[in-house]
């Protein structure tokens, strides 16, 4: 049935997670591409017979005659066929589109939260093409950041306090921290920079103190 | 996607409506001696201490992180109050004035300045069994102002967490008698608004119901 | 940053207003705008100014916080500085990114909308511009070189289309949850002018975008 590739690939994007990406579909895309050219294979002849059937119609026309039962039979039949294959091809056509557009638009999603390089795990699902995309795509909006010289990649959610509570569990001794310097005794109890902080929460030699 | 609505992806995320509670002022007693501020949001203080000044929540929480403040808990939030709040909640069928942020203002405080609200246990109670009401009357205390032509709705006294979980619900329904109603905008089944590459329906416009 | 945009119509000029007007902070202005942005379905103006002034204002605190970092000020005065401007920051940058993201969405339609086009910065207008030839040279290598000649449009199902029937456009008739700071009276919900709702001031209201469009547009109504 004409079409039915094409809207297989549609609810294969209709039925992936909002937001993922599934692999690119090579094997469908590219039926599908054949039955469009397969349409105009067939339409091709088609209009080309439709154009004879209606020159002679003119012709016709002129010496006030009409045309032959057959000839208007065959206009009919011809015009139905190519209507039929316009159709499908359109079909095909949005089909294509669609998958193709929708992946786009999760691909520039990627951009705003990626670094400019793809994991490797979401790069083997992308066609060629795609992955050519998001390297533009990427760079046309690196290009608007660098031009008003600000980084709109961060800051994606309210800020919170940049400070925290935490308690020294062992003696640190005197630091120079990002705003401050401090002499980081144990049992301390002071407020720091969450970015200072965290290597030595990491190194276990700090606690987080939430009220 | 051209008739994909748009409800959905407009919403505020909770940390979102969180920040913009946190632009609301409420009272502090200071414990320290500092010079008044000159934000970007506003000038804020002197602070002196014992004297109450008024300051963003956001200001108030992160001094009161570093103990150097008590936040007075807003009149509204006192077990008096919340209990006869509770009470005509119940009773009418309308919803009861309560600030646009109480939901995200009763949590900060909960959260950073438990030992300032008396009665804390009964207070937060009395203030989920409110959301918990009010929630379930969303059907009944939304008032129709107007269905002829074009429905709209009055959501007298929702609250800003109220309107965002209402906003799905009542966008898409309201949307959905629009369409059938309105002579001029009959489109498509909604069925078909997805995610697709869709084209803009421009087929023949049929009336469904006789105005 | 210069904007493609016209001047704000003025509709109000009642003394209330101007008196709210000017005791209302940049950075409540910018909050507002954000809100509008993220809500509306289709892009506002874009609110060039307002933009300029918050950019100084956060240099000129980004400075501030400097100073008082190198001078040894007290470390929580600088803290609560800094909060304040990572919340600007934030604001500034959530703004922006939503305009570019509807930007995204929707480049096909506003390119062809100069009402549209002329409400972005011209550094959006230049982002625009090289979004459509990303999006264009990614379509033609995937979809539209393969397929044959008169079926080769982005915008268009084939050559036999009369209009651009394959532009994503920005669904008007959606509903948005709306409020005034002022009582708006009686207005007229569509063109018929037979039905007509009373905007009270501080109500919520669940309308379609349309209309209420021109009153987002003048900045009589906000979005929450």
């Amino acid at each position: 049935m004409y079409g039915k590739k094409g809207s297989e690939l549609v609810k294969e994007l209709a039925s992936s997670e909002p937001g993922q990406l599934s692999a690119f579909n090579n094997d469908l895309f590219s039926q599908v591409i054949e039955e469009c050219t397969g349409h105009l294979l067939h339409l091709g002849p088609l209009i080309r017979k439709i154009e004879e059937l209606k020159k002679v119609e003119e012709r016709r026309k002129i010496n006030k005659q009409e045309l032959e039962e057959s000839d208007k039979m065959a206009l009919k039949a011809n015009n139905s066929g190519a209507l039929i294959h316009h159709l499908s091809l359109l079909r095909n056509k949005r089909c294509l589109m669609a998958y193709v557009y929708n992946r786009a638009e999760i691909i520039q999603s990627l951009g705003w939260t990626l670094e400019r390089v793809l994991p490797e795990e979401i790069e083997e699902k992308l066609s060629s093409s795609e992955k050519e995309y998001f390297k533009n795509h990427g760079a046309t909006l690196q290009s608007y950041m660098s031009e008003l010289d600000i980084d709109l990649a961060v800051d994606m959610v309210p800020p919170k306090d940049p400070y925290i509570k935490v308690r020294v569990l062992d003696d640190i001794g005197n630091v120079v921290l990002s705003d401050q310097s401090a002499n980081l005794a144990r049992h301390a109890i002071l407020f720091l920079r969450r970015t200072d902080a965290e290597q030595y929460i990491s190194q276990g030699l700090m606690e987080e103190l939430t009220s | 996607m051209a008739g994909q609505s748009d409800a959905q992806a407009s919403t505020f995320s909770a940390a979102e409506l969180e920040f913009l509670a946190e632009d609301e002022l409420i009272e502090i007693v200071p414990n320290l001696r500092m010079d008044p501020l000159n934000l970007i949001c506003g000038d804020f203080g002197p602070f002196r201490p014992q004297i109450a000044t008024q300051v963003p929540i956001w200001l108030a929480v992160a001094l009161k992180k570093r103990g150097k403040c008590a936040i007075r808990p807003p009149d509204w939030m006192s077990v008096e109050k919340l209990t006869q709040v509770l009470e005509a909640e119940r009773d009418a069928e309308k919803f009861q004035p309560l600030p646009f942020h109480y939901v995200e203002i009763s949590r900060l405080l909960f959260d950073h300045a438990r030992d300032d609200i008396p009665d804390i246990y009964m207070v937060r109670s009395l203030i989920e069994d409110i959301k918990d009401v009010r929630f379930h009357k969303i059907g009944t205390g939304l008032e129709i102002i107007s269905k002829e032509r074009t429905y709209a709705l009055r959501l007298k006294n929702l609250s800003a967490m109220e309107a965002n979980i209402v906003r799905p619900f009542v966008t898409r329904a309201l949307e959905t008698f629009y369409k059938l109603s309105s002579p001029d905008m009959i489109q498509d089944s909604d069925s078909v608004q997805n995610r697709q590459h869709q084209t803009v329906n421009r087929g023949p416009r049929r009336q469904l119901k006789d105005r | 940053m210069e904007s493609g945009a016209g001047e704000r119509s003025s509709q109000y000029s009642e003394m209330d207003d101007y008196e709210s007007l000017i005791s209302t902070t940049d950075a409540e202005l910018l909050k507002r705008a954000w809100q509008n942005e993220k809500a509306a379905p289709q892009i506002l103006r874009f609110e060039a100014a307002l933009v300029q002034r918050s950019r100084e204002q956060i240099q000129l605190m980004e400075e501030t916080v400097e100073e008082y970092t190198r001078n040894g000020s007290d470390p929580l005065t600088v803290s609560l500085y800094q909060m304040d401007l990572d919340r600007t920051l934030f604001l500034l940058r959530s703004y922006l990114r939503t305009r570019l993201q509807k930007i995204e969405k929707y480049m096909f339609h506003i390119q062809k909308t100069t009402e549209l086009w002329n409400r972005l910065s011209r550094p959006e207008q230049k982002f625009m511009g090289r979004c459509i030839e990303d999006m264009e040279q990614h379509l033609d290598q995937s979809v539209l070189s393969k397929l044959p000649s008169s079926y080769k449009s982005h915008l268009k199902q084939s050559s036999s289309s009369e209009e651009d029937d394959m532009v994503p456009e920005p669904q008007l008739d959606t509903y948005v949850i709306c409020r005034s700071n002022r009582f708006l009276g009686a207005f007229q919900l569509d063109d018929s002018g037979e039905e007509t709702v009373n905007i009270e001031a501080d109500d919520l209201y669940a309308l379609p975008y349309k209309s209420i469009k021109p009153l987002v547009e003048t900045g009589q109504i906000d979005l929450v």
